[in-house]
């Protein structure tokens, strides 16, 4: 689309009027068309192109996820330009630099000076990669273009801010974001800088110029404090409710680590069942996508949001593999399962594409309850779209446990009343929970009074 | 079977004689509405004094085994379209024929109309709606709710978007009076049990009442049993299906419930949905799946349904604020939801609804249970078996998919079934032609005529 095929230009800082408006026009150009790759194609696979195209998201994504994907194989080109080509990214093509720049060009009218400290650009990088060793790049999602794409996805404002937030900084502090802040410019710096490096070994010959100390200490301790915090965050985030992510998401924490918010799942998706995390899952998880089936559900054959994840967050997975990695597992709330207090109702079992969901007579409860089969089930979430109660719906599509293998089930525990076909009883003391050997995802949720207290005078035991 | 294909065999054999015999039959008085008479005080008085039926005709052990002797059926009546069954989808079916023009006959096994809807008490309206709160029942069905609003306390929840509920008792009237301004002949206490068939073509119907067997000749047969009773007596292929068979009842005084005292425990579980009748609400009961022809099973049912159903009230009386409520009636009807399913020309399909399938040979649009999602279409094909001739499925017996059952079988979708077949049954006797070769514009042009939807 826009970019690697630019006009070549001469390096370092002459600038010749002539070339400095063909300049401004190539950026003019790439802006304007990463504006319509993103807001135009919305459900085509071209916007992932804008977050695949740096090198920065390329290279955290290839040490997170040990795998070199066809997107991170653009970062990556566009990354080994960089190392000939002084900062050409910033200087031709990024989107997010052009509005930067206006931005600072407003500011500089308005008598505002660049800032004189405040580089942290190197850090941002080091400590991002060192953490994607870890498998958790912890600043990823400050890549320029991910901002950008994220901004442009609409989906909620808060992902407007960090777009906002730049521009503002840009204008207080002309050019600070780019040339101090930014770790897309930073990676290209350190890129070209290592370049130089090379460049000079190999003209000076066998007595080469040592790194200076303080690039050596940066780096040293940029990795280190990395490593610390990607351990840190792994760490913290252990124990919290993982939310619902789209399929073939990898775990959390390192989810949250990977995923750089560009909104490319929540634009392709077709049933638009995909939103930005807001305030739900804490702050960590700010922006990264979630998944609700309020109207509608993960379509069987589509594998569109992992197609445009740049970074590998979304592992991409055959319509086939979404199929056995489960975005989740439904669960009943017998108290509002319109079954439940008798009523005629059969929709989740009838729009479950997978035929998963059966209704359970149980003689003692004298009535039927939704039974899910885990081998069968996906969690696309067709039966929670589709379950008539309201607010509050009965079946909902819950997360599985992390662990990978275990499904989510409780694998130890041992269902002494389960009937030979598998079928829970609701006269088990664990009804109502997860259950293994039984393969019963959810038992079929008791009625609380049953639950609570046998001697109330609700539903006595029968 | 041997004894059963005897027993047809004798019927094709009336058949024939009967129309052989040209015009010299004599129609029976059906029963179109009249006053009862000159009967009048309370007395009983002597019919005959001593009557006795003729014994030759009846069962008799023969190298032990039970056999009916062969025998003449007195023919009761006849008719162009007859309609067995007079639940929701036959009491529609034969107003639909009788206004597009045909003579009409009902026959119904119970004293009244409405089969489940009334006398099953599955009193929700479910399933005349669409995603969005589009009402796709309309023509027939829909009348009869319009004439429900008129009445006091006959219906609820009558607003867009929403299903009504109705009072058993006032659909019962309503039917009655629209059956009888159609003037459609009516006869209750009639249980089809057998088809009348020549070759692959069925010339009408045997039923047992306490007049005895007797048979109704007609020239179109629309199916209306809900267990399909007629066309697989007439040798057409069916799919045998178990589904849950429950029972519904009703319970009273909910509104002397003691809200304080309510508050100290959980809410007893079943409490069902409110009636337009005032404190009373209408409870639903699944039931397990069952093959809801077999008798012992249905037997079982009625008995277990009913013990719990009392028990269940019991409980909901010893809960804190609930102790005036009370059980008004189980229905007299058990609740059999799907047994015989018609192996047709044509399916009503799960995957059609998802595709939002549309058919040229569309004669209803079914709705949603709960406004989930859009209406489906029904091809005349659903109603239509493959080899048998002059009967026409309706109701929940049409041809569907394991998938479509719970939407089939709803009350408003059955509306929707028995106009089309009793139009399409209607047309085919004013053309002279068999129901699978009926003109389907026409029939979709009568069924708009009548208000239907067709989508």
């Amino acid at each position: 689309m826009s970019g690697p095929a630019e006009p070549k230009m001469p390096s370092g800082t002459t600038v010749v009027t002539g070339h400095r408006r063909i300049r401004w026009m190539v950026r003019g150009i790439c802006l304007v068309a990463v504006i319509v790759v993103l807001l135009a194609a919305r459900q085509t696979r071209w916007p992932v192109v804008v977050a695949a195209m740096s090198p920065f998201i390329a290279t955290g994504s290839i040490l997170a996820t040990h795998t070199v994907s066809v997107m991170a194989c653009l970062g990556l080109v566009i990354g080994f330009i960089a190392l000939l080509r002084l900062r050409w990214f910033c200087r031709w093509v990024c989107p997010l630099g052009l509005c930067a720049d206006g931005a600072s060009h407003l500011g500089r009218r308005c008598g505002r000076k660049p800032a004189k400290r405040l580089s942290v650009g190197r850090w941002i990088v080091l400590l991002t990669l060192a953490g994607a060793c870890l498998g958790y790049p912890l600043l990823l999602w400050l890549d320029p273009l991910a901002i950008f794409s994220g901004a442009l996805a609409f989906a909620a404002w808060p992902a407007v801010i960090p777009l906002l937030v730049i521009l503002a900084l840009s204008f207080t502090w002309p050019h600070t974001w780019c040339s101090r802040i930014c770790p897309l410019g930073a990676f290209q710096d350190m890129l070209s800088s290592l370049a130089r490096h090379i460049r000079r070994r190999t003209e000076d010959g066998p007595s080469p110029q040592r790194w200076s100390l303080p690039v050596a200490r940066r780096t040293v301790l940029g990795i280190g404090a990395g490593a610390v915090l990607a351990s840190a965050a792994r760490l913290a985030h252990r124990p919290a409710s993982r939310p619902l992510r789209p399929p073939g998401a990898i775990d959390e924490p390192e989810f949250l680590g990977l995923c750089v918010r560009c909104g490319n799942c929540i634009r392709a998706c077709p049933t638009r069942i995909i939103e930005p995390s807001l305030s739900e899952h804490g702050m960590a998880s700010l922006l990264t996508p979630i998944l609700q089936f309020r109207e509608n559900y993960c379509l069987v054959d589509c594998t569109k949001c992992m197609e445009v994840c740049p970074s590998g967050a979304l592992v991409r997975l055959s319509a086939e593999g979404k199929a056995s990695k489960p975005i989740g597992l439904p669960e009943v709330d017998m108290n509002v399962c319109l079954l439940g207090a008798d009523r005629e109702c059969a929709e989740c079992r009838r729009w479950c594409p997978h035929e998963a969901i059966r209704y359970v007579w149980s003689e003692s409860e004298y009535a039927l309850a939704p039974q899910i089969d885990p081998q069968k089930c996906t969690g696309c979430g067709a039966c929670e779209a589709v379950c008539p109660t309201k607010p509050k719906k009965a079946i909902v599509v819950v997360p599985l446990a992390d662990s990978p293998g275990s499904s989510g089930l409780a694998a130890e525990a041992t269902c002494a009343s389960s009937s030979s076909s598998g079928a829970c009883e609701p006269t088990c003391e664990r009804f109502g929970e997860a259950c293994g050997p039984t393969r019963v995802a959810i038992c079929l949720g008791p009625r609380p009074a049953t639950s609570r207290g046998q001697g109330s005078t609700g539903v006595p035991a029968r | 079977m041997d004894h059963r294909m005897n027993r047809r065999e004798c019927m094709r054999a009336l058949g024939l004689s009967g129309l052989t015999a040209g015009l010299g039959w004599t129609a029976a008085p059906a029963a179109r509405a009249q006053g009862i008479g000159e009967s009048s005080g309370f007395q009983s008085s002597v019919i005959d004094a001593r009557k006795v039926q003729d014994a030759r005709t009846a069962a008799t052990i023969v190298d032990g085994k039970v056999i009916q002797p062969q025998r003449e059926l007195p023919i009761l009546h006849q008719t162009d379209v007859l309609v067995v069954g007079g639940g929701s989808a036959g009491v529609v079916a034969a107003i639909a024929a009788r206004r597009a023009g045909a003579n009409v006959t009902l026959v119904e096994r119970y004293g009244h109309f409405g089969g489940l809807w009334t006398g099953g008490l599955v009193v929700l309206i479910l399933g005349h709606i669409v995603k969005g709160g589009k009402q796709v029942c309309q023509g027939i069905g829909e009348e009869m709710m319009r004439r429900m609003d008129k009445l006091d306390g006959a219906i609820i929840d009558r607003r867009p978007g929403v299903n009504p509920t109705v009072d058993a008792e006032a659909a019962k009237y309503v039917m009655v009076e629209m059956i009888e301004e159609a003037g459609v002949d009516v006869f209750l206490h009639c249980w089809g049990v057998d088809a009348i068939v020549t070759g692959n073509t069925v010339r009408g119907v045997v039923f047992e009442s306490k007049s005895g067997r007797q048979a109704i000749l007609a020239k179109a047969v629309v199916d209306a049993t809900g267990d399909g009773d007629l066309f697989a007596a007439a040798g057409a292929e069916f799919e045998h299906r178990s589904h849950n068979v429950g029972l519904v009842s009703r319970i009273g005084n909910l509104d002397r419930v003691d809200a304080e005292r309510a508050k100290e425990a959980p809410k007893p579980r079943r409490l069902g949905s409110a009636t337009p009748a005032p404190g009373v609400n209408w409870v639903n009961l699944t039931g397990p799946e069952v093959d809801g022809l077999d008798l012992a099973t249905l037997t079982r049912m009625e008995m277990n349904h009913r013990k719990f159903i009392w028990k269940d009230v019991q409980r909901t009386r010893q809960t804190p604020g609930y102790e005036k409520v009370y059980l008004v009636e189980t229905a007299p009807q058990i609740g059999v939801r799907v047994t015989r399913v018609l192996n047709g020309l044509n399916r009503v399909r799960l995957s059609d609804l998802k595709a939002a399938t549309k058919f040229p040979d569309v004669v209803g649009v079914g709705g949603a249970s709960n406004a989930t999602h859009g209406e489906w279409q029904i091809p005349y094909g659903a109603l239509v078996p493959t080899t048998v001739d002059n009967v026409l499925a309706s109701g929940r017996c049409i041809s569907m998919d394991l998938g479509m059952a719970d939407l089939v079988r709803l009350v408003p979708n059955c509306f929707v079934t028995g106009h089309a077949a009793g139009v399409a049954a209607a047309v085919a006797v004013q053309d002279n032609c068999r129901p699978r070769e009926v003109d389907i514009a026409k029939v979709q042009k009568i069924l708009r005529q009548q208000e239907a939807y067709l989508g």
